[in-house]
């Protein structure tokens, strides 16, 4: 017998619940969950183990969107303005980073948490040491106004910044 | 002429050139005796359908699997990265089975589970082993996270074949007994085609066909890939192995590409040659023209003329000995002195109008072939029962017809890409030296004879089967008062006289079929062969020959002698008078008084050159080719 959708995003996303309640992820704190379908994650900014020290003593917000076909489909996972300055992160809070699109050059898959994309990002942040935005960040911003980064064809680089 | 490239063979799903083998080879035998193309020529392609497709692409993985034991998803994914190439992937494998391992992602086999219940990373529930499944790396889900996984990749396109284990550190490949497990059946049928097309894509050898309804593919045996191909698929859809467009052959892809350009920066000069209607060059009365011969009769004053050239077509005909010599492109003659200026227009003319000159039997053959094909499904749809009927032959035995009718959209298709050849190899050499430009008019010379004869028997051939068929399309005369009664249950059969009719029919466009292929076959091979080559082999004085049709017949008649002299010094009859001993063979033995009384009786008698059938009784030479009667070469 199979489920519906609906239902394995449901308890799937209530088990992910569950878990980062129990062990919530270092310098993470979940300040949002009341309708379950969407999370606000506070992301403390990471000491980086080099110099400058970009995101240390900041927070920011991440905000998590989960739809009907969670986990076969990835959330949409967003910086709330202000966002960190990254170059791989644009003002209006959109991140390249390919764990959180699927399609064939994206890297998301149904076996990974929220837990576990909220800790990428923290690490995206404390190895970086470069005080700018992406490219076209501004034209981009303009372009994408009010929708959603999942219909942006992103381009990801190998290394992983 | 944007429409170019439409494919209009795939009209009615006509299995024209579907001669009952896949195969498209010729071993001469009866049942392939339908394909335009000369029998002999070797074997080149092969046209796969779907089902051939899958056979082909799980026979490679099965082998793979053997080879290497390894799984078929594996094996999949292998030939895949290495773009099916058996051979590179077993070298590659035997030099380094790590490094390839590592490129495809294959994984060591992990030990199974000890556990009977295991927690699914997908939805994070509990099941037992058993309603679970895993690849090779032993990451257990449960089957309806499985399907979701697999149906969600399935349906993001093609990269589903390269489908690993859901764990993202994990590159495992999903085997294929996890994926047919679990799909849906649309969701395996797509995921077969990704296969499949995967199969044809990523091979040079093999390409789809270009025909809109089409799913065969083709398979090229052709040594040489990156050149002009003819392949005639299943479907009925004629077109170029490299260049996609229409067959071409002779043509090069590179100048059909260059001619279709051409074409679409002058069309608007080309409109006006568009009309479909041009009046009568005797009484003026406008003509249309809606058959696909060449030869046009007036209905108002019967005058006969040449749709392309306007001339007379007695001008045209064997008669006169001129043969068909329409396709020539004759510059217009300086006349007198002119000024600079004038002679720069002169020029621009000059090269519009002889791109017109050819530009417009291209577009007529080209229209002409379209039509022959409507009319080719006409008859095999609707006037082939009615011809059976009429004339008491089985409809089996009416093949002979869509014979005829093929041959000609063959030709007019080869006819065609020899003008927009024509176009580019006889253009007026700039600064080429005296030899030069003169080794080049006889090229043209020869190529525009070889193409008119050619162009003499396919309109011939055409205007038989367009025109001649239609007498058959009514009802037979009943036989006059009295007779009826006698004759008893024949009455209702077609008399004696039209039956004589009919045979000659046949025979006729049986002969006609077969000289038309023959000087087509030639055209083609001079051309391929290069016409330096096609003319040193004939080994004919054509410096000396002037541009008069007599010294050209005598110039064809010699190198036929040559090409004669030469096969039966190599031991073999020439192909020419191969195939037509294959043609009348019912005609051989003794020329004798039963023979004569066949004749007589038939009411013609048949060359045994060219095998037409002769109305004339005492004349002694054959209309259409000129030889005398009753030689035998
Ligand atoms: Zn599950
Ligand atoms: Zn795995
Ligand atoms: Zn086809
Ligand atoms: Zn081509
Ligand atoms: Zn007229
Ligand atoms: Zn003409
Ligand atoms: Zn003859």
């Amino acid at each position: 017998m199979s489920r519906s959708p609906t239902a394995v995003a449901q308890r799937r996303i209530q088990s992910e619940l569950r878990d980062w309640l129990q062990h919530p992820p270092d310098g993470c704190k979940l300040v949002q969950y009341e309708d379950l379908r969407t999370w606000v994650i506070q992301l403390l900014g990471p000491e980086s183990p080099c110099q400058p020290q970009l995101y240390t003593g900041q927070t920011f917000h991440l905000r998590i969107l989960f739809s009907e076909r969670y986990p076969l489909e990835p959330p949409e996972v967003t910086f709330l303005p202000p966002s960190p300055v990254h170059p791989h992160i644009y003002t209006n809070g959109h991140i390249c980073l390919d764990i959180l699109y699927d399609g064939h050059n994206g890297g998301w898959s149904p076996a990974l948490t929220i837990n576990k994309v909220a800790l990428s990002l923290r690490s995206m942040l404390a190895s970086n040491t470069d005080n700018r935005r992406p490219p076209g960040d501004a034209d981009y911003c303009a372009r994408m106004r009010g929708r959603s980064p999942k219909e942006t064809r992103w381009e990801f680089e190998d290394d992983s910044v | 002429m944007s429409d170019y490239g439409d494919s209009d063979y795939d009209m009615g799903g006509s299995d024209a050139y579907s001669s009952g083998g896949d195969d498209f080879s010729y071993s001469g035998d009866e049942a392939e005796a339908s394909s335009p193309v000369a029998k002999g020529a070797k074997k080149s392609f092969v046209v796969l359908d779907k089902e051939e497709l899958r056979e082909r692409l799980g026979a490679g993985v099965s082998q793979v699997v053997e080879l290497l034991c390894i799984s078929d998803a594996e094996a999949t994914r292998a030939l895949r990265f290495y773009k099916w190439d058996l051979t590179k992937l077993q070298e590659e494998w035997f030099a380094d089975p790590e490094a390839v391992q590592v490129k495809v992602g294959l994984v060591d086999e992990q030990p199974s589970t000890r556990r009977k219940e295991e927690v699914c990373k997908i939805c994070f529930e509990s099941f037992s082993v058993q309603d679970m499944a895993c690849a090779r790396c032993k990451h257990y889900y449960c089957k309806d996270c499985w399907r979701g996984y697999i149906h969600t990749s399935i349906e993001s396109g093609p990269f589903c074949l390269d489908l690993r284990c859901p764990d993202p550190e994990c590159k495992a490949a999903v085997p294929r007994r996890v994926i047919t497990a679990v799909v849906d059946a649309a969701h395996q049928e797509r995921y077969d085609d990704f296969a499949i097309n995967s199969f044809v894509d990523d091979q040079r050898q093999i390409v789809w066909c270009p025909a809109p309804d089409c799913q065969n593919a083709v398979m090229s045996m052709h040594d040489q890939l990156g050149v002009a191909q003819d392949i005639f698929c299943r479907c009925g859809n004629a077109f170029c192995f490299n260049c996609k467009e229409e067959a071409h052959r002779p043509v090069d892809c590179d100048t059909v590409r260059k001619w279709m350009i051409k074409n679409s920066a002058e069309s608007e000069n080309l409109n006006w040659i568009l009309a479909n209607t041009k009046p009568c060059p005797k009484c003026t009365r406008p003509i249309e023209k809606n058959q696909g011969c060449m030869h046009m009769t007036c209905s108002q004053c019967r005058h006969e003329f040449c749709w392309l050239c306007e001339g007379s077509w007695a001008e045209h005909g064997e008669r006169t000995g001129g043969f068909y010599n329409c396709n020539r492109y004759k510059r217009a003659v300086d006349k007198g002195e002119v000024d600079e200026q004038e002679q720069r227009r002169q020029h621009a003319r000059q090269s519009l109008e002889r791109y017109m000159h050819y530009w417009q039997r291209w577009a007529e053959n080209d229209t002409s072939r379209k039509r022959a094909l409507r009319q080719m499904e006409a008859f095999k749809s609707e006037t082939q029962e009615l011809i059976s009927e009429y004339t008491a032959t089985p409809v089996s035995q009416l093949r002979f017809i869509t014979d005829a009718w093929m041959q000609v959209v063959h030709c007019r298709r080869i006819l065609k890409w020899t003008y927009a050849t024509a176009f580019y190899a006889f253009a007026d050499p700039v600064n080429a030296t005296k030899e030069a430009k003169a080794r080049l008019a006889q090229h043209q010379e020869f190529f525009e004879f070889n193409q008119g004869q050619a162009e003499h028997y396919l309109e011939k051939l055409h205007g038989q089967v367009e025109k001649q068929l239609n007498t058959f399309v009514r009802p037979p005369p009943s036989p006059p008062e009295g007779e009826a009664a006698a004759a008893g249950s024949e009455a209702a059969g077609p008399s004696g006289r039209d039956q004589q009719g009919w045979a000659k029919f046949r025979e006729q466009l049986i002969g006609l079929t077969d000289v038309t292929r023959i000087h087509f076959e030639k055209l083609v091979n001079e051309f391929e062969k290069g016409l330096d080559e096609a003319l040193k082999e004939y080994d004919v004085p054509m410096a000396q020959a002037s541009t008069s049709a007599a010294a050209a017949t005598a110039a064809a008649a010699a190198a036929e002698e040559a090409a004669a002299a030469k096969a039966k010094a190599a031991g073999k009859a020439p192909a020419d008078s191969r195939r037509i001993t294959r043609a009348s063979k019912r005609r051989q033995g003794p020329v004798d008084q039963e023979q004569a009384a066949i004749e007589h009786e038939a009411g013609y008698w048949q060359c045994s050159h060219c095998t037409y059938a002769n109305e004339a009784m005492d004349s002694q030479e054959c209309e259409l080719c000129s030889q005398p009667r009753g030689a035998t070469r």
